[in-house]
């Protein structure tokens, strides 16, 4: 049934290209997240996918067709907006229904239709509703209910939580992960929030500058990033990279040599998550004086001043190390990630 | 003894500080001569000799002219076919002007012109345009297309709508303004969920775009109501061998409160006519905010 391909897509705004090539297939009920830094082209993609642009070239095929040359209401997609684009001047009713406006269903169709999508959203309530009387997470989910109500087979969406307070955003995350796991739609979901990639997607598409940087599982991106970028973008704190060279055992960093497998005189980038830098045991890192803490509660995390630049490290929620007191950071070499630093590409 | 007043005491202090320049002024400007011309509507005043009480004479005697009620139509006549014929084309062109990207700026500039030009000066212009050949514009073209002449201003059937094209025409630039305001404060969104809905134009035009336009409705059509009420410059100035006329078949209420002023000297019964008008556009204004409002 409904899968989506994206083929060599590119797209130029006047002369600046602003897509270089995309390739992607999602298939049918896959959950697919865009992420990436704001103007990387995730956005873009989107509304290549929905019609919303002009594709410059390459090809869009959603359920086995080609889709370039069809218009928006022909691609059996439907997109929820950054800022829900529901109508004010319509009741939450006739907003999910303008979806079935075309449709040729025999209105008590309809009708049943969209109280069906209502009942699913915990809608029948505020129907007849304006949407100036609903609240931020209620508006959202009109909007979700008008992109439900024509049961497409994918469903688009560009940003949807970023207008949310934090709180909500949690809830809607959840919210949009349950409905997905009942009506088992193709979604494509486009954010710059690496925490709702990482917990909504089946696979994360990650972009940067018109380009994939790399597709894969939530965990796949997190523990075996392609690249740098990735690397830093996904997981927060960002990954302490501790520039160094290659000594084909390991690399040779200020502080001494951590051995790990990387092609010999290279310069090399050594990558530790603050969660895998360990203050006691391990293969020794490097070391420093505390310069901050910030607390979190269960944990605490300390910034250190190293040889190598300040390094990020987590830290026992109830006995950390003092601010000025001089720790030793060690890795599990199992653990830690090596990339070219000309290329920024992962060794191993 | 400021000092010692709370923040919120101090704010209103310089609040009506600031207000006292414009509340004097529209006292002394404004209320006054409002509640001075109601006054005199109710006196005999020949502007030099003293006022006399008339009581409700003046009314009375308004009810009774002909040329009031005539007037009274024309008025109205002005007012419901100059407010929707510019309302609707003023919106046509600002739908269209909106797509426009080419010299828009430009263009925009041509639609704005005749809201800053002289009315009298457009009156005088226009007035040649309907003149007979060999002066009329109009005329001269349908002389050459071979087709009758038509008498613009010297019919009484004609020179009512002759008068009323400029009258429209000059206020369409502002209208287009604003209108063109209200279009770009739709959220681009709603047109493209309403494209991925695959409605058709017509049912986007309809239920989006003019539902979404009636603040900016409202008060388009309150304001040029107010000014086709009000409407003098464009007769008086294309009809001023016999203003208002022919046989007063263009004349509105302004004018006849002009004449019976300061041709007639009759004071109390300008000031009568002068206080209908400000009812009529009370209650215009009121029922149309009435009728226009969000419910």
């Amino acid at each position: 049934m409904a899968n989506l391909a994206l083929r060599n897509l590119v797209k130029t705004y006047d002369k600046t290209e602003v897509l270089h090539g995309i390739n992607l297939d999602v298939a049918d009920g896959e959950f697919v997240v865009f992420v990436g830094p704001s103007g990387c082209g995730k956005s873009t993609t989107l509304r290549l996918i929905a019609g919303l642009e002009d594709t410059t070239s390459g090809e869009i095929e959603i359920a086995g067709r080609t889709v370039n040359n069809l218009e928006p209401k022909d691609r059996d997609i439907a997109m929820v907006f950054q800022n829900y684009a529901i109508y004010p001047h319509m009741t939450v009713r006739k907003n999910i229904g303008f979806g079935l406006r075309t449709s040729k269903l025999p209105r008590a169709q309809k009708d049943a239709r969209i109280n069906e999508v209502a009942e699913i959203l915990d809608m029948t309530p505020l129907l007849e509703r304006k949407p100036n009387q609903l609240s931020g997470g209620q508006r959202q989910r009109v909007a979700i209910g008008r992109a439900m109500v024509r049961d497409p087979a994918v469903f688009l969406f560009d940003e949807p939580l970023s207008n949310l307070d934090a709180q909500l955003r949690t809830q809607m995350r959840l919210e949009i992960k349950k409905l997905h796991q009942r009506v088992g739609n193709t979604i494509i979901f486009v954010t710059h929030d690496q925490v709702e990639a990482m917990t909504m997607a089946d696979r994360i598409v990650i972009m940067k500058d018109g380009h994939i940087q790399q597709v894969g599982t939530p965990a796949e991106v997190y523990h075996s990033p392609a690249n740098m970028f990735v690397a830093t973008f996904i997981g927060a704190p960002a990954m302490n990279m501790l520039t160094g060279k290659g000594t084909g055992g390991g690399i040779a960093l200020p502080s001494g040599t951590f051995a790990t497998n990387g092609p010999d005189g290279a310069d090399l980038v050594l990558g530790v998550r603050p969660d895998d830098l360990m203050l006691s045991g391990g293969q020794a890192v490097t070391a420093g004086k505390v310069i901050l803490r910030e607390p979190l509660g269960s944990e605490t995390l300390i910034y250190v001043d190293t040889p190598s630049g300040e390094i990020i490290a987590r830290a026992d929620g109830r006995t950390p190390p003092e601010v000025g007191e001089t720790v030793q950071l060690g890795a599990d070499p199992a653990n830690v990630h090596v990339f070219d630093a000309a290329s920024g590409q992962a060794v191993r | 003894m400021y000092r010692n007043l709370t923040i919120r005491q101090k704010q209103i202090v310089w609040a009506w500080a600031f207000l006292a320049i414009p509340v004097l002024f529209y006292v002394v400007i404004r209320f006054y001569p409002t509640g001075n011309a109601m006054l005199i509507s109710l006196q005999n005043w020949n502007l030099l000799g003293d006022r006399t009480w008339a009581g409700l004479d003046n009314y009375a005697k308004l009810m009774q002219d002909e040329v009031f009620w005539k007037v009274f139509k024309n008025t109205f006549v002005y007012l419901l076919i100059g407010t929707p014929v510019s309302l609707v084309i003023s919106f046509i062109i600002a739908y269209h002007l909106d797509r426009v990207r080419f010299m828009h700026g430009f263009i925009r500039m041509l639609y704005f012109l005749p809201f800053m030009t002289s009315a009298v000066a457009m009156a005088w212009v226009w007035r040649g345009f309907y003149q007979p050949v060999p002066v009329g514009l109009f005329n001269n073209y349908l002389a050459a297309a071979g087709i009758p002449q038509i008498e613009f201003l010297r019919s009484t059937t004609n020179a009512l709508p002759s008068i009323l094209a400029p009258a429209v025409w000059a206020g369409l630039g502002f209208q287009i303004i604003i209108f063109m305001a209200g279009l770009r404060a739709i959220p681009r969104s709603y047109y493209e969920a309403a494209r991925i809905d695959g409605v058709p134009w017509w049912t986007v035009l309809f239920e989006i775009t003019i539902p979404l336009l009636k603040p900016t409705i409202v008060f388009i059509v309150v304001f040029s109501s107010i000014g086709f009420l009000r409407i003098f410059d464009h007769v008086f100035n294309m009809t001023s061998n016999d203003p208002g006329g022919p046989l007063n078949s263009t004349k509105p209420l302004v004018l006849m409160i002009y004449d019976t002023a300061f041709n007639a000297f009759d004071m109390g019964y300008a000031s009568a006519q002068t206080v209908v008008l400000f009812l009529i556009l009370l209650i215009v204004s009121l029922i149309q905010l009435r009728i226009l409002r969000d419910r």
